[in-house]
């Protein structure tokens, strides 16, 4: 976070796991097809939303991030086939959980994109990231420093 | 319980006797009136030490752990929570059944310590606040039974009608985001992160705790507010889906943080997304973590 940071200038960090088979392609295909959508996001590739662990979620939150997009493949369409049915169990539950501890909700998500869903990438981004806006920075489980 | 009490130390003394358990877990009298600590007797002359009272709270399956490699039998008495608390233990593959004498006793519920503290032996104590809504109070695994079954499972049934589970989650489900947040960080930031309720846990029973681990970078050793919180979050979703509601966690917590508003959160969610699960009933290799189901609900369209 920078020093110079106000509340005037403030735009949201916003962290995307974006699976390689699936949303990393999507996304791909949106930047080919020119579809214009909010710089505010940051995308880590992981081998599949399987491999989010809930912990990154929350170091994320804790180093500043204003909101976290976790994204894959659809359900059924797994490259490793049952690891999104597994991310879909924790994270219903993790979603859950954070809203119970007193996240906004709106900050952590998770969406299903194909890697034909450019148009749906652009969507989502835009979405999340107004939503966000409009909530203001994320104070809650940040690490003061 | 005194009955129970005698009947306890007799068949210890008996199976000590033999040499059929090395060992014998049971519980003995602590320095306190209102504490019953647990007791490890290895010799038949020593079993006159335990003691079946009001305030065996300890759950004696996770001592297990700590004679899984050792040789020869070890006996150990198990309440109903006890038991759940070894069949997750069987289910985690970190002990083998046939190591272990299961002695089931009957529980009628265990009473709140600090209030008994606080009241004195002749005070009117009410029960812990985990055994008020306990569904299993007699064991569901063991070898030998004592006391009687018959009526523990009849006490059993009328329990499980009363039990009123989850309002005190719903009731904090109710409260605004900003509020929830500033009760949660009011908790935790008493929290002096000294792991008892990692210790006393039989689920969490990882070889290595990553709290433990020094060198993963993404694990702040720090004791501030949100690192708590980061502990706090992650010790509940390790949990998930095999915490048996012994409340332990909370017992052996020295800051009285309330760790079991966060896991019966949990809990209620599981069986409201997944179908109702209760952990260490069955050990059938089926968590709700560890399986999925292509009908799970569906939010992340």
């Amino acid at each position: 976070m920078s020093v110079k940071e106000t509340s005037s200038n403030w735009e949201p960090k916003i962290l995307v796991f974006a699976c390689n088979w699936c949303t990393y392609a999507g996304a791909d295909l949106a930047g080919l097809s020119r579809l214009q959508y909010p710089p505010n996001i940051r995308i880590l590739r992981v081998p599949c939303s399987g491999r989010v662990n809930p912990q990154f979620v929350l170091r994320a939150f804790q180093r500043g991030v204003d909101g976290v997009l976790v994204a894959g493949c659809h359900p059924g369409d797994c490259h490793y086939v049952t690891g999104n049915y597994f991310t879909r169990r924790r994270f219903l539950l993790m979603q859950r959980l954070l809203e119970y501890v007193g996240l906004d909700p709106e900050r952590f998500q998770a969406r299903w994109i194909s890697g034909s869903e450019g148009p749906k990438f652009q969507e989502v981004v835009t979405k999340l990231t107004e939503d966000i806006k409009a909530l203001g920075p994320n104070r809650k489980l940040r690490d003061a420093q | 319980m005194k009955e129970i009490t005698l009947q306890m130390q007799e068949l210890a003394r008996e199976l000590l006797q033999k040499g059929e358990v090395n060992v014998v877990l049971g519980w003995e009298k602590g320095t306190f009136w209102y504490l019953s600590p647990p007791a490890f007797v290895d010799k038949p002359e020593d079993v006159e030490r335990l003691v079946y009272d009001d305030y065996c709270h300890h759950n004696l399956s996770k001592y297990l752990m700590d004679y899984r490699y050792q040789e020869g039998k070890v006996a150990v008495f198990l309440k109903g929570c006890d038991s759940r608390a070894f069949n997750i233990l069987l289910e985690d593959n970190q002990l083998e059944r046939e190591k272990y004498v299961l002695i089931g006793i009957p529980c009628p519920g265990m009473k709140d310590q600090e209030k008994a503290k606080e009241f004195g032996v002749n005070g009117d104590i009410p029960l812990a606040k985990k055994c008020q809504e306990c569904k299993y109070p007699n064991p569901l695994v063991y070898d030998y039974f004592l006391g009687d079954k018959k009526a523990a499972d009849e006490a059993a049934a009328t329990k499980e009608a009363k039990a009123k589970e989850y309002s005190d989650v719903e009731q904090m489900e109710k409260m605004t985001s900003d509020e929830k947040y500033d009760f949660w960080s009011s908790q935790y930031e008493r929290c002096i992160r000294c792991y008892a309720c990692r210790n006393v846990c039989p689920a969490c029973n990882c070889r290595e705790c990553i709290f433990d681990q020094s060198r993963t970078g993404w694990i702040g050793k720090a004791n501030n507010a949100s690192e708590n919180q980061f502990f706090a979050l992650t010790r509940a979703m390790h949990v998930a889906g095999r915490c048996i509601e012994c409340g332990e966690c909370e017992r052996a917590c020295p800051m009285h943080i309330p760790i079991m508003l966060l896991n019966k959160k949990l809990i209620k969610d599981i069986n409201e997304l997944f179908g109702e699960y209760d952990a260490g009933v069955k050990v059938d290799g089926v968590l709700p973590l560890g399986h999925f189901d292509k009908n799970d609900p569906e939010e992340f369209m």
